[in-house]
Order: C-alpha cells, then structure tokens, then sequence
C-alpha cells in the first residue's frame, strides 16, 4: 500500500475511534469441500513441481517467461515465516489449461476471458479433496514485460504472477485495496495493500512484485515456520448488525505500533472472524461491507451481507504473541 | 427498504473462498457496452462437461429468462463458465463464478454467436439477486459517481431489480 493511502487510512480509523464508532477483519484462503467436511487447500508434498510453458509471445520469449515465474516463486519462497518449495522441471508443450497431472504456467490466448489477465486453476479429486494439479495461464491477448523497471504500455508479467502463485499455494482474494470511477470513464484501482488484491494496479506497474504483511501474514498462516505459530498473535470476534451476525464483512486491523493492515472476513453466519499472523500488540479494527466489487471474485458462496455502513471498534484490540485475544463484537448499522 | 434488505445477509453457512485471478477493472458503462446480451433470469440447469479434445472441464449453466435487458435471446439463455466436475475429478478456476439451479441473476454476457457466451470479465459479469421476505429481488449496486468508491456508503444501499434495469438501460444510452 503506498504511504499515501495508508496515511489516509490511518486517519480515517482515528477519525472513527474519536467518533467511538465500531469495529472489523484480512486474508483469506482456499478451501474445498467433500463429503469428510471442508478443509484449507495446501500443498502436502515438501516441494512442488512445476513446468513453464514453451510458448513466448511478443516481446517475452519462452525463457524470458520461465525466469520472471521463478523469480516470483522465489518471492514466496523467501517468506521467513512460510516453508514452502517449489521446483523447476522443464518445459513443456503442454498447455495452461490442460488436464494432464502437471502443474504447468504459460501463456495461453483466451479472448472470451478479455479483462482477465491471468488466472489459476485447481484440478482437485473430489473424494479426498488433494490437489492433482495447479495450473496459471497469463492471457495472451495482453500485452506483457518483462522490464526490470515496468514497460508503461505493457502489464508486468512478474506481478501478475506473484498473485497468482499465491493462489498456487492456497491463498484467496484479499480486499485491501481501493478503487475510483474516472471522470473520463473507466475504473483504476488508487491503492492497495496486498498483492493478492484481484484488479490490476495497470501498465506498467510492478509495485506487486513485492508482497505486503497481508500477504505475508496470508502464506505464514498456511505453511508456518520460522517461530510464525509462537511469535504471532490472532484476533477473534464477531461483526453484529442488529443482533445477528454479518456474513462475509471485511475486517481490518491496522498495527497502532507499525501502520501494517492485515484483513479478513467474517466466514460464518454467526458474523465470527479471526485473523492470524499479527505481530504481538494493539490494533485498530475496522469493518466495512464488500460493496463495491464483484463478490464472486472472494466467495464462491452467495448470501454475502453488504448492507451496513463501515465501522471501527471502539476499543483497541490486543493480539498476545502465541495467543487470541478475548472475542469482541463490532456492532454495524445498515445503511 | 432498511427492513426489507435486511434479508439479503441470507443463507449460505459458510462461505468457502475460491478465487484467483488478475483482472483488469471495468466500470459499469463499460460492462454493459461490452456486453452483447443482458439478462435476468433464474438458473434452471448446470452441466459440466470435458471439452477442447477432452482437455479441460468447463459447465454450461442454462438461464431461463424472466427479462431481457439487452439483447434478444429467447426464453432461455446458456452461459459458458470455467470448471465443473465430471467424473472423480473437479476442476476450479479461482475467482470464475458458479452456479446452482434456482438461483436468481442478473448476467452481463459477451461472445457472439454460434460461441456460448461466458459472463463478461467473469466475476465481473454477475449479480445475484437476493429474495426479501415479501419476495422481491435486491441487488447489489453498482459504483457509478466519479470519484473514490467508499464501502459502506449509504447511498449505495441494495436496490431492486427493477431499478437495476433502469441503470442498466440508462447506462446503454450513454455508449450502446
């Protein structure tokens, strides 16, 4: 997120505390669902193997490709409170989109997707619910770079496919970001707070090659390691509107000690959330409705409440280091 | 009105993420000019099915058609989606919609025949239509005023369709 707009934010969440208005929650993660219940999509092999698709497009070749996507693996990989590995194998003639039993990336030409840029999919056994495979196609309908600088006229491969692979691992969409109707027409995205935020910050942009606490916090929470369980805290409690609960909020807590935002949802009828990976310390906490994007992009669920006003809750919330906070409630009023 | 979409929290017990894409924004003019067709209707029929030499799985969600907003398609309309499952294996394409017969919706579609369309920029192209108690439907509204786009704003409370259409048809006189 840029100084700006975090700046922004931070004034935004004290102007609400001197209100005494109410609270909210961050990342989110892939689940799937059979018949022994749902569980958080991960990787259970120590190292995942994956091939680059042979074909280039203009003005990235084949090899130019496969070394902007392992970079981006090395991205994640470098996360010091995540263990997870992943393995060149080759290339391949495979494409993206192919159910074949390898995890494959690549470009791949879908016109009927024109304002998709890149997308993942699973191919899961839908018995026991593990992964077969993970493929990432990048659209070839779009025009892409591989400058270390960014191209102005051309989206940044290497961005793209950090988001991407945190899907790979299991990570969803993350809400931290914010977005404006042009006076000109159009829609631009101003700011936002994680890389795994699904609209594109546009040409030339490679600020997301570079993943931000939620991020971060998002990847730990999957695969910890590094002291992640024993050194970070989480936040429990509940969004309320009306005396029942808030499905599908978006809760923000803002570190008063750092400025880091980490956010989640509340995932459950009841209005519960709980955000995890905070660093020990006191947070201000916000909750605001997804009303403003496509809520297909973060839930595969409907029944998605979006008819209350933002609130902040009125105390501040403690994340204990290898603990939960005691639950709170953050009360919202509709609209 | 406050009362009445008080229903829209709605159903679904828990909400189980799967999204994972990079999109490249639209505004809501925007959909509606790229979209070739525009519908309300209600879900009657999904089925996945391999396609592509038997390649990839892919579902084809068949809309019965209440209103045709833009467009001519005839009673029912078939929408073309990532994903699906067929036989043991499921295949899901993180942040591309799915469906299930007897749901509500509202759909920006785009491709041109003889190709089944698919919803426009996927996710982007849906909106579903929650039931209030006396039975009418609300969606949620679209971002129109220039500007930031506040969450939580109170003046973007969800609307029913009927007004939704009206947005849609006001939206098509500006760039048809």
């Amino acid at each position: 997120m840029t100084r700006h707009v975090r700046g922004a934010i931070a004034a935004l969440m004290a102007a609400a505390l001197t209100l005494n208005v109410s609270p909210a929650y961050g990342y989110l993660h892939l689940s799937v669902t059979t018949a022994s219940g749902t569980k958080a999509l991960v990787w259970k092999t120590p190292r995942v193997r994956w091939f680059a698709s042979d074909r280039g497009v203009p003005g990235v070749t084949a090899s130019q490709f496969q070394a902007e996507i392992a970079q981006a693996f090395a991205t994640w990989e470098a996360v010091p409170t995540a263990s997870i590995a992943f393995q060149f194998v080759g290339f391949t003639s495979a494409s993206p989109n192919d159910e074949d039993g390898l995890t494959v990336l690549g470009f791949d030409s879908q016109p009927d997707l024109e304002r998709v840029l890149g997308a993942t999919s699973f191919v899961l056994d839908d018995v026991t619910g593990e992964i077969v495979e993970s493929d990432v196609f990048f659209n070839a309908i779009f025009t892409w770079s591989v400058s270390a600088a960014g191209d102005p006229t051309r989206f940044d491969l290497q961005s793209v496919a950090v988001h991407e692979i945190g899907h790979v691992l299991g990570l969803g969409h993350s809400a931290l970001g914010e977005t404006e109707i042009r006076p000109e027409g159009g829609r631009r995205v101003l700011a936002s707070g994680a890389v795994m935020f699904p609209i594109s910050l546009g040409r030339g942009a490679i600020a997301d090659r570079t993943l931000q606490p939620d991020d971060i916090a998002g990847a730990s929470d999957l695969y910890p390691d590094g002291g992640f369980t024993e050194n970070t805290g989480g936040l429990l409690g509940r969004v309320l509107l009306n005396g029942r609960g808030v499905l599908g909020a978006h809760v923000e807590a803002m570190s008063v000690a750092t400025g880091a935002i980490i956010a989640g949802f509340s995932l459950r009828e009841s209005g519960e959330f709980q955000i995890r990976g905070l660093a020990p310390g006191a947070y201000v906490v916000r909750v605001e409705p997804l009303d403003d994007a496509d809520i297909e992009s973060f839930f595969s669920a409907t029944g998605v409440d979006i008819n209350f006003q933002a609130a902040f809750s009125p105390r501040l919330a403690v994340a204990p280091a290898g603990g939960t906070s005691e639950r709170f409630d953050v009360t919202v009023r509709p609209k | 009105m406050k009362h009445a979409v008080g229903v829209l929290v709605v159903l679904v017990l828990v909400a189980s993420p799967m999204s994972a894409m990079v999109l490249v924004p639209a505004d809501f003019v925007d959909m509606v000019s790229g979209s070739q067709l525009v519908v309300y209707g209600r879900v009657i029929d999904v089925r996945s099915q391999m396609v592509g030499d038997r390649r990839t799985i892919e579902s084809v969600v068949t809309v019965s058609v209440a209103q045709a907003i833009k467009g001519d398609p005839g009673a029912t309309v078939s929408v073309r989606v990532p994903g699906g499952v067929v036989g043991r294996y499921r295949r899901v394409m993180v942040g591309a919609p799915s469906f299930r017969p007897g749901e509500d919706v509202v759909l920006f579609l785009s491709g041109r025949p003889p190709a089944i369309p698919m919803p426009f920029g996927l996710s982007q192209g849906v909106y579903r239509v929650a039931r209030t108690a006396d039975g009418r439907g609300l969606v949620a509204p679209p971002p129109l005023v220039e500007g930031r786009v506040v969450r939580g704003d109170p003046a973007r409370a969800p609307m029913d369709v009927t007004s939704f259409v009206a947005q849609v048809k006001a939206a098509m006189e500006r760039r048809p």
